[in-house]
């Protein structure tokens, strides 16, 4: 060690050197660390609004290949709402893309091991993004999407990832994905063919819970999320309930049984705010921010 | 979830998991090092400016062993995911450095830069997206220093020593007009930076004290 000594900083000027060399490395740090803030907000913004459109999508009455009022009947709204939904799906990931690009601008911010660095700036960000992009993935094949096809998704046309995708990031995005699922089976129990439809989603979010419990010992956010999703699976299984009490109770024609749902629905969501959803979202999302 | 992509999941966690347990091993054995050097390095505070060389001797050996530590660290970290485990051994790390420092310090009067530690500690430029000595780290430890040293101001006055807290007070004084101009955030850099004047204020006194009643030699002349 003493033969570096004449080099050790012994005077104040050598002192105030070296910590300018700090100053300029922690500035630089901090606002990369603001921009990268920045961007995982704007790219927060955007994933919201692509699920608000694929929500307006699938409850549009008036959009095209509708099934409703047209007599397809009971057990289809089938193939109007298939197509409605490969339309909601196909636009959504025309924004998607708007999204993939935003993150394909942050990559130069995020070479070698800046990536972890500002994990923790990038990550609300981009689990906005999965949930939209699972949400379209859902409405168009029914499933989850896998973590390969995540990342492939957050990679150049060379299959080069902008950064690795955290294990944690999708699992968490995929669990807010159940929030929106509730939302869409509620809001889909109205239409014809809904209850169809809520029942798939009811399943759908109980093996979601299923498979993610044995992970929560390891993400801690994952164990909160869990929580949502109970509740999400709850409500799902309420208006379910209610359908089935009544289809039994009363020995209605199909059309009658779906005014009654409609006013079922109407109850549980009547009293929230004036807006549409306004009250799960307030809900759920308010501790992101 | 697909059965496939489930075992996807579950095999990057359990690879995840076999990682993890190894770092931890590692910094367990630097944490025990740094506790030892700690240890030693409290004696500082009742051991004579002529037995100061014999006690550093024997710190000096720990300090060199960290280089086995530090190695085993950056060889189970993957490439580029420094930033990832970092958090598992922070606080080992500005131990050593504080250690580091801490012998710099006595044996030169002078601040150790943050080369010089990585060199002490074995750390390998080299290595950086593995395992690196980040400048917040660096200066946590610098911090360490120096509230280790404003007790030292104090306990080498009761061993009859009037010149060392002299010499802290001159020493300390560089290193806080180096951290003035750092433009730290609120984190806890920036809460430690602001416990620093404390430290400045009890050796103000003690450099106060001694110089009032003559004690410290050469110094008074000048004023």
């Amino acid at each position: 060690m003493s033969d570096t000594t004449n080099t050790n900083l012994g005077s104040r000027d050598a002192i105030l050197s070296v910590f300018e060399g700090f100053r300029d490395e922690l500035d630089d740090h901090n606002d990369r660390r603001e921009r990268l803030i920045k961007h995982s907000r704007d790219v927060t913004n955007l994933s919201k609004k692509i699920i608000f459109l694929l929500h307006r999508i699938m409850t549009d009455d008036a959009s095209e290949g509708s099934g409703d009022g047209g007599g397809v009947g009971v057990g289809g709204g089938g193939v109007g709402d298939r197509s409605r939904a490969l339309k909601a799906a196909s636009k959504g990931r025309e924004k998607l893309r708007e999204v993939q690009g935003m993150f394909a601008n942050v990559r130069h911010e995020l070479t070698g091991d800046r990536f972890w660095r500002y994990q923790r700036q990038v990550s609300p960000g981009l689990q906005e993004y999965i949930e939209a992009l699972s949400f379209a993935h859902y409405l168009e094949t029914g499933k989850l999407i896998g973590y390969e096809e995540v990342q492939k998704s957050l990679s150049d046309d060379q299959g080069a990832p902008y950064f690795p995708l955290p294990l944690e990031d999708y699992l968490l995005g995929l669990s807010d994905l159940t929030g929106e699922l509730m939302r869409y089976a509620i809001s889909a129990i109205s239409r014809r063919g809904g209850r169809t439809k809520a029942q798939d989603v009811c399943v759908f979010v109980r093996n979601c819970r299923a498979d993610f419990e044995v992970w929560t010992p390891y993400f801690k956010d994952l164990r909160k999320k869990q929580n949502v999703t109970s509740q999400s699976l709850e409500k799902i299984e309420d208006a379910a309930y209610a359908i089935m009490v009544r289809s039994s109770e009363y020995d209605l024609s199909p059309d009658m049984l779906d005014d009654i749902v409609a006013r079922t629905v109407s109850f549980e969501h009547g009293n929230g705010s004036g807006r549409k959803r306004g009250r799960d979202y307030e809900g759920e999302d308010g501790p992101d921010e | 979830m697909d059965v496939k992509d489930l075992e996807y999941v579950n095999d990057l966690l359990e690879q995840d998991n076999e990682l993890r347990e190894k770092i931890k091993d590692e910094v367990a054995e630097l944490d025990k090092k740094t506790r030892t050097m700690s240890g030693l390095l409290n004696r500082i505070h009742s051991t004579p400016a002529e037995q100061m060389p014999a006690l550093l001797g024997q710190v000096k050996p720990v300090l060199e062993s960290c280089r086995t530590t530090t190695a085993a660290i950056a060889n189970v970290v993957p490439p580029t995911q420094f930033w990832r485990w970092k958090d598992m051994w922070t606080n080992s790390l500005r131990s050593a450095v504080f250690a580091a420092t801490m012998v710099g310090y006595l044996e030169t009067g002078t601040l150790l830069t943050l080369p010089q530690v990585r060199d002490v500690l074995g750390i390998d430029p080299q290595w950086s997206d593995r395992y690196a000595l980040a400048a917040e780290d660096y200066l946590h430890g610098v911090i360490s220093l120096v509230n280790e040293l404003s007790r030292l101001a104090v306990n080498a006055v009761t061993m009859g020593n009037f010149e060392e807290p002299i010499k802290i007070s001159t020493f300390v004084k560089d290193i806080f007009a180096g951290f003035s101009m750092l433009n730290l955030k609120n984190d806890p850099l920036r809460r430690r930076y602001d416990s620093l004047k404390y430290d400045i204020k009890k050796i103000e006194e003690v450099v106060y004290d001694v110089s009032l009643r003559k004690l410290a030699p050469s110094r008074n002349q000048a004023s």
